[in-house]
């Protein structure tokens, strides 16, 4: 047997929820790959927030020594994210792997993330392997899950195996069929190196570290590497396989999946999807389906204390190191000061963003609503990409307006189908095709502005449908648009963190909702304020929040007076932390309420 | 920065007693015992025989008997507490002399000794004429009781009475108490204190309202039963020299004035008792049982103790003296503090003056009559 007959690399495919990090951590187990003692939940998700919300989002891979028939194996599994924001990773991970295990859950059935990464992983051409888990559930329906799979994305499911993650059930029988299906790597040891970066990260001592999967030739430290797509240059200076954890090896060969560390300074010199060579001995052609990681969703990131801009800034830099596709630049406001502009992937890696700066870095922060990026034409033939409400030519000079639009695909049971059909409408949804997937399930297909999905489309589905519908979109390109910059005037001064950009038709009541949550977020003051909604100088909606009458008329003697003297320095730190506006102090939730614009 | 020794010093006499505590009330009380008293008395002596020698060389001129309820002790006790203060610590000749009485428990026996102890200024806790109100929130006097202890004092032609009016009572209207008000114009009481009610956790008024039994008067009402107050009263002679106090000229109560002048000390004893010594703020324990147990043991009824830092001074100087009409002494906050306000809250001020809000008059800063009931929110810019 040739040497990379005994590899095998592949990854799994689930949905959130599914039971992916349990069964890595079960395979793992079983291989002592790690020691059961070792092992903490779903070893694979090393961010605790990914722990937290037991979904994946940066991928570490493991690979497994595994026994069958007197031939010891080397499983490499590249574990995927799961969420829709990182597809493009999910893609390069897939490119990496001969196969792709793809586990559904028994009691709840192929759901719209499952479809949108088998399709990912069929266009890879991967030989896929059903695996039914949770068949320890009294709901699990084995049957009706295989037949499921079988009706929705062809897979025959005869020999699927039926396994229980949770308890360890069958777990064996995974481990076989995907040395048996899942085909060995096919690559040249003694051509040009050709090797494939999955993912990147940044480690303190090696700098940033490349994942890659080497497909052709041989590398190993000394070695002079060329970046293909950066054209950048290195020398390496290790490499290595992940037991999970990272341990230094002599050499990669064609077929092995491991690290390369050659002193990078920069996480985005390491691109993913990006093609290594040799310096001296390159390939001619990179490998197919390079992206640039673009930004999707956009917001303004300020500390609350404003003091705090230097952390902020270097915080995002830390983020940034490890994380390639996060994008900022430095943004003033004038209500909040200054922050930075940020772009994400898609609204899960902005909201895993700010969690981190706020648990990782203990960092106060206020978010401004999240924008998408619109064209907008002038009358002088110019375009400009507008992610910024404050960016945005006055209303007088524009002649088109164009918003990015998403393909949205989503799963339910029938009994929510109106609920979600009415909330798809109200978002400006283009109804597109309906299928049957079974006699309670049905997928919808729309299309749907961006900017009506990024506050909070996901969780209104998912309280529509008590969690059982869930959805998936992909970019479907640029539509033209009616739209409109909503400002918020407060006693009189625009608030520019609060503008947003609307379609003309929800301004009113966008507008309306604004004001009147502003009214109860804000305190009052010694003066009335007015809340004004205005559109190009035209106010569209109206509050007052009336002066303040009393705050004090109690008593005060001598046993009060550091109860008193504390009140007050209390209300002193409160008032510090608020934001001003020429003479409008606003506490930081007034920023949050524009997120939550839904009655 | 310490306090000035030269200023004559404030003693509170704290009595722990009541029949019933009222809804609303979250001051230390007891109910009332003969017992308890005796030992409380007992407990005192051992307080002021521990602390005289340290007050020495200090000379007080107020003293305030409060609570709690001080008329409802025992006769003798008041005029026995009195003989041991006097023999215990230096007072001027001019000390003002206030003991708190509820009608209820107010007569004319208790009277005459509290007059023969010394007693010069009595405050008398009307809070309310409308006996309806005072029954729901838990007072027990009645209005026969209110009328008897003012015929008992005009009859005697005591000379200076206090009167506390309370605002804010849920279920309370404005001409009630208004009709209040013109009743204790009509006393001739010297003094009148109106102060709203703040509705204290760990009250029974809390926990009403908690249940949605009551609901709390809203603040226009307040500020608006406020203002009229503060008109009628005007008008009947009386000028407000702090937040929530009235006076006919020269009745301003000497013992309250101190604890709006951060540079006084005053001494309290007995339970829940505080003091401001030197710089030290002192808080006595609130139970009785264990203030009565350390006085016999020998030990220090101080439960806690704080430094006031510069800081905090300079926060309560601000604080305490803008409740006052007299305002803040912007020249003496510049030498005690070395700090110039109208340069260093230059913007904050410039803004209230613009405003109205405030006014500056001989280097004094104070809140404008519109504007006392938002005082926290101007001192807050200031602090």
């Amino acid at each position: 047997m040739n040497r990379q007959d005994k590899i095998r690399n592949f990854c799994i495919v689930a949905h959130i929820d599914h039971g992916k990090s349990t069964l890595a951590d079960r395979l793992m187990e079983f291989t002592n790959t790690v020691a059961k003692r070792d092992m903490s939940e779903q070893m694979l998700d090393s961010m605790d927030i990914e722990r937290e919300r037991g979904i994946t989002i940066k991928l570490t891979p493991a690979c497994m020594k595994y026994k069958l028939d007197g031939e010891e194996y080397t499983l490499n599994l590249i574990d995927t994210p799961g969420h829709v924001d990182f597809s493009y990773e999910v893609s390069r991970s897939l490119a990496a792997c001969e196969g792709a295990i793809l586990v559904v859950d028994a009691s709840q059935g192929v759901q719209a993330q499952t479809l949108a990464n088998v399709y990912l992983a069929l266009d890879a051409n991967l030989e896929i392997i059903p695996v039914i888990n949770k068949i320890d559930l009294p709901s699990a329906d084995v049957l009706g899950t295989k037949k499921e799979i079988e009706d929705l994305i062809g897979i025959p499911c005869d020999d699927a195996c039926e396994i229980s993650a949770k308890t360890g059930l069958n777990i064996e029988s995974v481990l076989k069929a995907v040395v048996k299906k899942v085909p060995a790597p096919k690559g040249n040891e003694n051509t040009p190196l050709k090797a494939l970066i999955f993912d990147s990260y940044y480690d303190s001592y090696k700098g940033a570290v490349s994942l890659v999967r080497i497909f052709d030739g041989k590398v190993k430290a000394g070695d002079e590497i060329l970046f293909m797509q950066t054209n950048k240059t290195f020398i390496v200076t290790e490499v290595g396989i992940f037991t999970p954890q990272p341990n230094s090896v002599n050499e990669l060969s064609a077929g092995d999946v491991g690290y390369i560390a050659a002193s990078i300074k920069n996480v985005s010199d390491t691109k993913v999807g990006d093609t290594i060579t040799l310096k001296n001995n390159p390939i001619n052609k990179p490998l197919d389906g390079y992206k640039e990681a673009t930004s999707v969703v956009f917001c303004g990131i300020f500390p609350l204390d404003g003091d705090k801009y230097q952390e902020l800034n270097d915080a995002l830099e830390k983020l940034k190191l490890n994380d390639a596709s996060l994008h900022f630049t430095k943004e003033t406001s004038l209500a909040l000061g200054h922050g930075f502009r940020c772009g994400f992937l898609g609204l899960l890696h902005m909201e895993i963003i700010t969690e981190r700066l706020e648990r990782e870095f203990n960092l106060d922060i206020i978010t401004t609503a999240p924008s998408v990026e619109y064209k907008v034409y002038d009358n002088k033939g110019k375009v400009y990409d507008v992610t910024n409400p404050s960016e945005m030519p006055p209303m007088a000079t524009i002649t088109k307006m164009e918003e990015p639009i998403v393909k949205m695909e989503i799963i339910t049971p029938k009994d929510y189908l109106g609920g979600i059909m009415d909330l798809c409408s109200d978002r400006r949804g283009v109804y597109h095709d309906m299928q049957y997937i079974d006699s309670n399930r049905t997928k919808l297909i729309y299309t749907m502005p961006l900017n009506e999905i990024v506050y909070d489309f996901f969780d209104k589905i998912k309280s529509i449908s008590k969690g059982y519908a869930s959805m998936d979109y992909e970019l479907a390109g640029y539509q033209d648009s009616e739209l409109v910059k909503l400002d918020i005037l407060l006693n009189g001064e625009i608030c520019d963190a609060l503008s947003i950009i609307v379609h003309k038709d929800k301004a009113y009541q966008r507008g309306r909702t604004l004001c009147e949550r502003l009214k109860t977020v804000i305190p009052r003051h010694l003066f009335e304020i007015p809340i004004q909604a205005v559109i190009g100088g035209k106010v569209i909606a109206r509050e007052t929040i009336s002066a303040m009458r009393k705050d004090v008329l109690a008593k005060c003697y001598g046993g009060d007076v550091t109860r008193k003297r504390k009140l007050l320095e209390k209300q002193k730190e409160g008032k510090k932390r608020m934001r001003r506006l020429g003479s409008v102090e606003l506490p930081s939730e007034a920023f949050v309420s524009i997120l939550k614009l839904d009655d | 920065m310490s306090n000035d020794i030269n200023k004559p010093m404030g003693l509170y006499v704290h009595i722990p007693f009541c029949s019933k505590k009222c809804d609303y009330c979250d001051f230390v009380s007891y109910s009332m015992d003969c017992k308890a008293q005796q030992l409380y008395l007992d407990a005192l002596f051992t307080e002021i025989d521990s602390l005289k020698t340290k007050f020495y060389d200090r000379v007080f001129d107020s003293i305030f008997i409060g609570g709690g309820t001080p008329s409802i002790v025992y006769e003798g006790f008041i005029a026995c507490l009195s003989r041991k203060i006097f023999s215990s610590f230096h007072f001027l000749d001019k000390t003002e002399f206030t003991i708190e009485v509820n009608p209820s428990s107010f007569t004319k026996e208790k009277f005459f000794e509290y007059v023969q102890a010394g007693v010069n200024r009595i405050s008398v806790g009307v809070q309310c004429l409308d006996e309806k109100l005072l029954r729901e929130h838990g007072r027990i006097q009645t209005m026969d009781n209110i009328n008897e202890t003012f015929k008992l004092l005009k009859n005697s032609e005591f000379p200076n009475v206090n009167s506390d009016v309370m605002i804010g009572l849920p279920g309370q209207s404005k001409k009630s108490i208004i009709k209040t008000i013109n009743y204790l114009i009509k006393q001739n009481v010297k003094h009148i204190s109106t102060y709203t009610l703040q509705i204290e956790k760990h009250t029974l008024l809390y926990s009403k309202l908690k249940k949605g039994k009551i609901k709390p008067v809203s603040d226009e009402t307040m500020v608006d039963i406020y203002n009229k107050i503060n008109k009628v009263l005007k008008k009947a002679g009386y000028f407000r020299y702090e937040i929530s106090n009235y006076a006919k000229p020269g009745f301003e109560c000497k013992h309250n004035l101190k604890y709006w002048d951060d540079d006084t000390s005053y001494l309290g004893l007995g339970v829940a008792a505080h003091s401001y010594i030197d710089g030290y703020r002192y808080y006595n324990t609130k139970r009785l049982d264990t203030y009565i147990d350390a006085m016999k043991e020998g030990k220090t009824a101080v439960y806690s103790k704080e430094y006031v830092s510069d800081a905090e001074h300079r926060t309560e100087r601000i604080m305490l003296s803008l409740r006052t009409t007299k305002g803040l002494d912007l020249d003496k906050f510049k030498k005690d503090f070395n700090e110039d306000l109208l340069r260093t809250k230059s913007e904050s001020i410039k803004k209230m003056l613009d405003m109205n809000m405030i006014e500056i008059e001989n280097n004094f800063l104070r809140i404008k009559d519109d504007y006392f009931a938002v005082s926290n929110s101007i001192i807050v810019e200031l602090i």
